[in-house]
């Protein structure tokens, strides 16, 4: 890591201001607006590869496997995207996020050499973790691969498999010891989708988008050589990484938040209305404002503590899950109040730009998806568990079976 | 006083609720999704019930009536302007009412080949002609501008009141519902060896959806009794209801969904269709913040006169 002084970092932020002035693709939320599935993935594969040549697309891994910045310049370059509104590296979330931190913590080195560049390049990456019986209980998934000499088959189905569509490979957890107790008998992949065995169906949700998939997996063969880590340490392997990853993916989000989101719903309060008044002008409206600022920059020194922490080893078990049940119940919080505030005429924007954040300025559809936020990534009944059981040393639930 | 429906009107109300399951349920609103045309499939199986003959401010019967059956297509998400049939004025040879505000008065109208009367929360008229859709179905939930022409009539307070109180019992049928379903849910659904329901962070939220849900039921009792008893609030009461049934769907849609977990967002379950099509209800005429301003607006200094106004004999 880079010595971070205060100077370095003023230099560093010039620097990408610099670059966020000259590479912002202007006018891109309109052009991005109700597009086509290929003209998204287009535009998305794009924008990667020019952030990527500036340095700036996988901040947060090592130097070299192309990252490299302190988290204090990170906190900079998710400031300054944010506030040039850049877009988001939405197709390659999973990629530069779940797949690396997977193979940076638990890859072989012939794993990572094949995988982490042509992250690089552009390959794509989905979660394939969840099943119809093994959601909040994910270690109850049915999933099962079994050896035959150099090669596992795998056979069940997936399901909410976010982005899959698009993907060119996967993250899989499968049982590959049906006697063991659940979460020893799992097993961790990295499963080709182009393995023959493979059947990808969107699923079409409220928003009328179909943003995850299901999978059904039929006799599909994986190399041994694609298991991460010791074969029935799948578990193990996933809580490490899923944590690891939590702080990285947050910082973006809260800079976001806090930049992005949090100007536009100042914008959105500053609009005079058709009677000429201004929501800003509405104390009830300053005081909800004055509530939220504070929650936000609460968030991002939360994150901002949780990645240094990440880094010199020292966060605490409950640390993401705190973070992570703060940041999607301020979303909620903001984008809700960002719905009232534009009132009848925000009921009738019915799209929003598909490479922006989860506060989009298109304030119901914000509110709507905001909600998903409490589910995925362990819900917040289940964040909540977590910090009264670890955190709290609260009694366990009362669990029934093994 | 007695708020509660009569032994009639709620058992008019389930034979409504039965009648419209035998004619699809829950596809009844998928089909007019797919095919706008059949928009109208569930006005025909009302109408043999003899839903469009009632007259609910000719007699306390027929306005019992009238809101148990908007509760019944609730339940479904019909995905028809029932209350706002129901509400049609005796006086001007229209089909339905529909109460508007606002510059720019939306209501889920399209696709149906229907005279339309509207009137504004002042009780001024005008005749209303839906513009086609300009998105799908399923982005609108088939709410369209209405193009207003002012009429010289007047309506009446009782007009304004009907028109949102019998909106109120649809989103009341709306979150019945959606409690049924999240209650099934949670007790069928077994995560870590049991079902979610032995959880009691579970069994919390659930509860206190239910008392929003449960507290919606009573006000729209009495919103009801209000107009029966013309009082000169009903429409402050209607309001008062709406502002109650507009926030605590906010809380029982919200918890539903989050019960559900991933698959309440997917077209599969019936909560995701539910949650779609209450959004008109809740948005339209006034959405929560604008009904609170309009209320208290409204009232200024006054309290509501509710139950306990010394002539509530009976409790
Ligand atoms: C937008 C989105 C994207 C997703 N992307 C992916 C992906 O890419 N890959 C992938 O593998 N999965 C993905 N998922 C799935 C996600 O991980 C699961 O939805 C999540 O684990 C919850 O499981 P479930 O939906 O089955 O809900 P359930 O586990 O059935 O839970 C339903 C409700 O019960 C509550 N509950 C469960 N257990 C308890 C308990 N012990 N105590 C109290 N309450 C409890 C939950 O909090 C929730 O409110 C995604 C989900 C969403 C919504």
């Amino acid at each position: 890591m880079s010595p971070a002084t205060d100077t370095d970092l003023e230099a560093f932020r010039a620097e990408v201001r610099n670059w966020c002035r000259a590479n912002v693709p202007a006018g891109w939320r309109g052009a991005q607006t109700g597009v086509s599935d290929d003209e998204f993935v287009s535009f998305q594969k794009a924008w990667f590869q020019q952030l990527r040549r500036a340095g700036y697309a996988v901040p947060h891994w090592p130097a070299e496997w192309g990252g490299g910045l302190s988290s204090a310049q990170q906190m900079v370059l998710y400031q300054e995207l944010a506030a040039h509104d850049a877009p988001r590296l939405v197709l390659a979330f999973v990629s530069i996020h779940h797949a690396a931190s997977t193979l940076l913590a638990a890859g072989t080195d012939e794993q990572r050499r094949r995988h982490l560049p042509a992250i690089l390049d552009g390959e794509i990456w989905c979660q394939g973790f969840s099943e119809p019986e093994a959601g909040s209980d994910l270690a109850a998934l049915r999933t099962t691969a079994r050896r035959h000499g150099d090669t596992f088959v795998v056979n069940g189905q997936k399901v909410w498999a976010s982005g899959a569509l698009h993907a060119d490979w996967c993250l899989l957890l499968a049982r590959t010891d049906p006697d063991a107790p659940k979460r020893r008998g799992i097993s961790y992949f990295l499963l080709d989708m182009r393995t023959p065995g493979i059947d990808v169906r969107p699923i079409r949700q409220a928003t009328g988008e179909s943003h995850f998939c299901e999978m059904f997996l039929t006799d599909v063969e994986i190399p041994a050589a694609d298991l991460v880590g010791p074969e029935n340490a799948g578990w193990q392997v996933a809580q490490e990484t899923l944590s690891a990853e939590r702080g990285m993916t947050m910082l973006e989000l809260a800079e976001r938040l806090g930049h992005a989101g949090f100007g536009w719903l100042l914008d959105a309060c500053a609009r005079p209305r058709p009677d000429g008044g201004r929501p800003l002008d509405d104390p009830v409206v300053q005081d909800r404002l004055v509530e939220l600022e504070i929650e936000v920059t609460a968030l991002r020194r939360m994150c901002r503590h949780l990645v240094e922490r990440h880094d010199t080893g020292g966060a605490g078990p409950v640390d993401a899950s705190i973070v992570k049940l703060h940041y999607s119940e301020v979303l909620q919080r903001l984008t809700d109040f960002g719905a009232e505030v534009v009132g009848l005429p925000g009921q009738t924007v019915l799209r929003k730009p598909v490479s922006s954040g989860w506060e989009s300025g298109a304030w119901v559809l914000d509110f709507i998806s905001s909600w998903e936020w409490t589910i995925p990534g362990g819900s917040s009944e289940i964040q909540r568990t977590i910090i009264g059981e670890r955190g709290l040393g609260l009694p366990r639930e009362p669990a029934v079976g093994p | 006083m007695n708020i509660d429906l009569t032994d009639e009107a709620q058992e008019y109300g389930r034979t409504a609720e039965r009648a419209i399951e035998a004619a699809g349920g829950d596809a009844l609103v998928q089909r007019a999704e797919a095919d706008p045309a059949r928009r109208g499939d569930a006005a025909a199986v009302l109408g043999e019930l003899g839903a469009w003959d009632l007259d609910p401010l000719g007699s306390d019967d027929e306005l019992e009536a009238a809101a148990a059956l908007c509760r019944a297509a609730g339940r479904w998400a019909v995905p028809y302007p029932v209350a706002e049939r129901l509400s049609r004025p005796g006086d001007l040879h229209v089909d339905g009412l529909v109460v508007v505000a606002g510059p720019a008065p939306e209501a889920p109208l399209a696709g149906l080949d229907l005279r339309w009367a509207t009137i504004d929360l002042d009780g001024r008229c005008g005749m209303a002609t839906p513009r086609p859709l300009s998105v799908p179905a399923r982005k609108a939930a088939f709410v369209t501008g209405l193009d207003l022409e002012p009429l010289d009539e007047g309506g009446s307070p009782a007009a304004v009141a009907l028109g949102l109180v019998l909106g109120c019992w649809t989103l009341l049928g709306m979150l019945d519902r959606a409690m049924e379903l999240t209650r099934a849910y949670v007790v069928e659904r077994h995560q870590f060896g049991q079902p979610l329901s032995r959880f009691q962070g579970v069994q919390f939220q659930l509860t206190d959806a239910e008392v929003e849900r449960a507290g919606v039921e009573e006000l729209a009792g009495y919103a009801l009794w209000s107009i029966e008893g013309q009082r000169p609030d009903a429409v402050e009461d209607a309001l008062a209801l709406r502002l109650a049934a507009v926030e605590a769907a906010e809380v029982v849609f919200r918890t539903c969904h989050q019960l559900h977990g991933a698959i309440g967002f997917c077209d599969e379950t019936a909560l995701s269709w539910l949650s779609r099509y209450s959004q008109p209800l809740r948005r339209l005429p006034l959405g929560a913040a604008a009904t609170r301003d309009e209320l208290s607006r409204r009232l200024g200094r006054r309290p509501l006169a509710g139950l306990f106004d010394g002539t509530g004999a009976g409790w």
